[in-house]
Formats: C-alpha cells, structure tokens, sequence
C-alpha cells in the first residue's frame, strides 16, 4: 500500500501521529548520530538537531489546524547542488548542516507531494501543505547557518 | 574615563584652508607591469606628500578616528608628529599600541575602520591615515633601530609564556608581554614567522622583507622564536605548561583549515584550496619556480571561487603566474563583495574578469583526472541577509558550462582542529572556534587564546586586538595568579 492510499484510510489523529513517528525516527537518528560523532563540534551540531526535530515533535503534538496561517520561507537552494554526505562517525560541522537541509527538503517535497494529491480534502490539504511549510522553514534556517559559516566568500 | 590630552599642534595653516588639500594619491606600480610581476603594487607616500597628507587633519577635539581603530592608536598624535617631520617620533608613537605597523598600513581595511569614521570625511575624503601609517613605519625600518625610543628595558619578571602561532594576534601578544618583563617564546608551526600574513598575503602586498623586519625589531626586543614546533604535536599544552615551565600559554592559531564548497569535482587535479594555492606561491616561494623547487601549474584559463580579499590576491597571483585568462566567479554582485575596493580595482586594473551571480555547481574532468570544465548556474538577488547583503538565488534554466584548467576555491577558512582534539580540557564550540571570554581565558586555567582561532575569519587588526586584549589579561593573571572565567 503507497503512503498516500494509507493516509486515504487514516482520521486526522492517526495521520498526526504518523507524522509524530516520523519526526521521533529523525530524533532517533540525530540522536544515534550524536553518539557515534568523535568530534566534539559534531557532537554539539547533532544536539541541535535532536533539539530542533524535538520541537518539532512537540508542536505536532500540540498541532491546531486553525492556527495556520503562516506563509512558507523562500528557498534558498543553497545545498541543493551540493554532494550529500554518508553518515559516519567523521562528519564535520559542514557535512551535518548538508545532511539535515537535504533530509528537510526531501521530507517537505513528500508533504508538498501529499498536500497535492489531496485538494480535495480540505483539511488534508491544509495539514499536509503545512507540514510541507514547515519543514522548508527548516532546510531555510539551517541553509541560513550554513551560508553565514561556510560561505564567507573570503 | 580620564580625557584625553590634546597633542602638541604642529599644523600652523589655518583649518579653512587645510579642507582645501588634497588627498595624496598613493604612487604605484604601471597595471601593465606588474601583472607580470610580484613586486609591491604600491609604492609608499614620498616625505613631502606625507607632511601635506598629516597636514589635511583638522585636529578634532574629539578624535573618531582613534575609536575606529581595533588597538587605538594615538592617531591625531603621530600625525602631528609627521607634521612636524619627526618621523621616527610619529612611529614610535604608532608601535605603543601597534608592534606591526608597516604590515597594517598596508593590510589593514582602513575605509572601513578609522578612516571611515575621520571628520574630514564627512565632506571630504577623510586623511589618508594608512597610507600615512605606512609611510612612517617603512621609514623606522629604514632609518630607527627597531625600538621604541626611551623605553628602558623592564626588569624580568621571572615568567615565561608560551605564545602559539606566529600570527598577527600572536606577534601582538608576544609585543606587550615582552614590554612587561616576562620570557616570551614564540612557537611557529611553519618555517618562516607570520602566519597568515606570511602563507596568505602575496609578496605585490605585503613583502616578507617587511615582515622579516618586523619579526627581527620583536627578536631585538628579547622575544624568542622557535619554528617547525607544532604545539599539540611535537608538544602539548600541558608539556609547555607542566615540564617546560611556561606560567601562561597564549594560543592564537588563526583559522587556517581550508574549506570547500562540497560539490562534485573538487578532488580533481588542478583544484585547489585559496590556502594550498597562496601557501604554495607565497611561504613556498612557487612564483619563483624553478629557482624555488615549488611547482605552479601555468594556467589558461583560471577560475577563482569567492569575493573577498583571499579571492582577490589568488586571481592576482593566478594572472602572475602566467594565466592566460584569471576570472573572479562571484555569486553575488560586485556591490556585495567583502573585498577591499583597493584590490578589486587593482584586479581589474591587471586585467582580471569578475563574472559576478554566478556559481559553480560542479567541476569535470578528462581521462587522467584533470579538471576542464566547470558547470555553473547565473543567480540572480534576492532579499537581504543577516549581513545586509542581497541574497543570491539560482536562476532556473541558466546551467552553462565553461573551459577551466584551473579552479581555486577562496570561500573561507575554518579553525585548525588539531588543539581541540589534543588538549580535550579546551572548550571549543560547534565550529570548532576556542571558547573564550573577552579577555581570552579558555576554560584551562593560565591557557588564553583570541584572533581568528576564537573569532573564526576576521581582520589582521581585529586579531591584533585579541591578541593585545589578552596579553593585559596575561599579565594580570601572572601578577596574582587568580584564575577568574566570567
């Protein structure tokens, strides 16, 4: 079954907490990430993100469809054309950054794919378009710091 | 705050009149020569239009232009001086505060420090203060004897510090702390003294002979210089500390690991870091190849990745060299660039291209590994950044491709990570800068650290002031050995 029949046989509630799952997966893996990291800035850029995935999780907990009205960030595409790197023990400070905005704008094409199958239903489409929002607002923040550290064009 | 005394005038025109000169313009090497060559692009104030440009300064009664300088020289002071034609009087005065004043009148980004915010430049171009500052440190090294006048030599204190890197920060720390009567020894991983200002700044900028000079004045005052020493390697921190005695160890490693852009192609021959590059042509000596054992690859056409300062001196060097054609790819407008007006105007005075909003998105090679092309993407701006700057954004269907033989990526510098994985007792932050306060303590009692080590890239001058700050701090923590991190 494709994740789109699946959430077709889903109420609103199970498909928050489907993506409550998915979000609890990501800090899983930061947190994985975190532990493995040999070097200490790398270790701290990994808290980050369990930090950041955490409040994530958090606000989906919380999550209020009527409470929506943000617009999206623009995106930079920044790291679009960049290599993106294989989890190691070894990952830099650059690497993570590269790694976690590429993962962001992956999951929100998935989002903005699942928001676009399902204009029909309103409500669906709100959930799922902001989901999609947020986590370009993500891959934005984290290309903002990746910007302001590695490319100070010196 | 005690005000400060006026400085003896030596000006007698009138203020009317002196808002009347002009500014001197800086003699310089023909564009057309020297792109073919490595000596020095600007030629020094002669003495006359030195004393007309010191003539230029209205002597506010509140001078701005001290507060714009990171280590406060006493600017209207030595100006007078120069008035006066003292010129060893206006240096000394200088090296109070700044041991390397012939590196900084010629590196230092003055339209953006003291010169920006000089009276005279409100309605008129503001005093030429670094061409001013060069003038009179060049003529000290020439004609003084390397010290400051009529300062005794202090009474040994009976403490040693270790000072790391050879750097501005580091050269500056050694500078007070010598004043102070402790034993200095400065540890220089490389051969040669300098750091930055020696791997990083081309000769047609700051020649060695300069720096070598300046290196001998800090050895004439009793600093000690120890090369090819790698704290944290050949010895640790607590080696220096614990078996040779050193009471306090300043580390002022600069920011000298290379960065890249992560896209694919960078592995491939005839790509380089601005760090290899530079380090190859300038402490190597590669453009004076084969005289020098240091190859450089002569290239047709090569591309130089960035906008600022690093970028400019790498595609000067790159024409030099011989390139047929050296090109500045800039993602964002010429507007944005970090780099000082006076070296892109000289780069295109030399013949370098600027192919601004544009960005590579990967390099190609041949069959033996070679790197050909490069593809790159035109960008167009977008809203402003957190700098201020206008944010470059692709342009959707404008890939093009291009022939390179040569590539050299200038996007910055990050810390070197070697003292953080060896003297794990020093926080360091998740870019790998040393955690220190504003007087440089780390978290290891009697260990300072300031500069691009702490702060990541920045200025020759700001380092210096790190460097100055926690030289204070230093001699403080000596005096009572009381270990206080805020």
């Amino acid at each position: 079954m494709s994740l789109k029949d699946e959430i077709s046989s889903m109420d609103m509630n199970e498909i928050v907490d489907l993506c409550i799952d998915m979000e609890q997966q990501a800090i899983d893996l930061y947190a994985f990430a975190r532990d493995q990291a040999k070097d200490e800035a790398a270790r701290q850029k990994f808290q980050e993100l369990v930090d950041m995935e955490t409040v994530h999780k958090v606000a989906l907990q919380q999550f209020d469809i009527e409470a929506y009205l943000e617009l999206p960030p623009a995106n930079l595409k920044v790291t679009d054309y960049l290599m993106e790197p294989i989890f190691s023990e070894n990952l830099n400070t650059q690497e993570i950054l590269i790694l976690a905005a590429k993962r962001e704008d992956k999951t929100a094409k998935m989002y903005q794919d699942l928001a676009d199958h399902f204009t029909n239903d309103k409500n669906l489409n709100t959930f799922f378009q902001m989901m999609a929002d947020e986590e370009l607002r993500h891959k934005h923040d984290l290309e903002t710091e990746y910007e302001k550290e590695f490319l100070q064009e010196g | 705050m005690m005000r400060r005394e006026q400085p003896k005038s030596f000006n007698t025109i009138p203020v009317k009149e002196r808002l009347t000169i002009t500014r001197q313009s800086m003699p310089e090497q023909d564009a057309g020569e020297r792109s073919a060559n490595f000596l020095e692009v600007n030629l020094g104030l002669t003495p006359k239009q030195a004393v007309i440009e010191a003539q230029r300064c209205i002597e506010c009664k509140n001078p701005t232009c001290m507060e714009g300088c990171p280590v406060s020289i006493k600017i209207p002071d030595f100006i007078q001086l120069i008035c006066n034609e003292d010129f060893l009087g206006a240096a000394n005065k200088i090296k109070e505060d700044n041991s390397l004043a012939a590196v900084c009148g010629r590196v230092c980004p003055q339209e953006t420090q003291c010169e920006e915010v000089c009276v005279v430049g409100k309605r008129f171009e503001p005093v030429a203060i670094g061409r001013l500052e060069r003038f009179v440190a060049d003529y000290a090294l020439k004609h003084g004897n390397g010290s400051i006048n009529g300062v005794e030599k202090p009474k040994p204190s009976g403490q040693k510090v270790a000072i790391v890197g050879s750097g501005p920060a580091g050269l500056a720390a050694a500078s007070d702390l010598i004043k102070e009567g402790h034993e200095v020894t400065v540890f220089e991983a490389l051969h040669e003294f300098g750091g930055v200002l020696v791997y990083g700044i081309p000769e047609f900028r700051l020649p060695k002979a300069i720096l070598r000079k300046e290196v001998a004045n800090l050895e004439t005052m009793g600093v000690k210089f120890v090369k090819n020493f790698i704290v944290g390697r050949t010895m640790s921190i607590q080696e220096l500390m614990e078996d040779e005695g050193y009471d306090s160890v300043f580390l002022g490693l600069g920011a000298g690991l290379p960065r890249f852009m992560n896209i694919p192609g960078e592995n491939l021959n005839g790509v380089y870091s601005a760090n290899e590059f530079l380090t190859r042509s300038n402490l190597m000596r590669g453009y004076e190849f084969p005289e020098w054992d240091t190859p450089l690859y002569r290239a047709k056409h090569a591309i130089i990745v960035g906008g600022g300062n690093t970028a400019m001196d790498a595609v000067r060097t790159a024409k030099r060299l011989g390139a047929d054609e050296a090109s500045i790819v800039y993602r964002r407008s010429e507007e944005e660039m970090p780099a000082r007006n006076e070296e892109i105007h000289h780069a295109k005075e030399e013949g370098v291209e600027f192919m601004n909003l544009v960005n590579p998105i990967e390099f190609i090679g041949d069959d033996e590994g070679n790197v050909v092309t490069a593809r790159c993407l035109r960008m167009e701006l977008g809203e402003p950044d957190d700098s201020g700057r206008r944010r470059p954004v692709p342009m959707e269907g404008s890939e093009f491709t291009m022939d390179v033989d040569m590539v050299v990526i200038a996007v910055g510098n990050g810390s070197n990570p070697l003292i953080a994985q060896t003297t794990p007792e020093i926080t360091t932050n998740k870019w790998g800068n040393i955690v220190a306060d504003e007087d440089g303590r780390t978290s290891m009692e009697g260990v300072f650290a300031g500069g691009d080590i702490v702060s990541g890239g920045a200025t020759v001058i700001l380092a210096m002031g790190a460097g100055r700050n926690s030289a204070a701090a230093i001699n403080e923590y000596l005096k009572t050995k009381v270990w206080s991190v805020a």
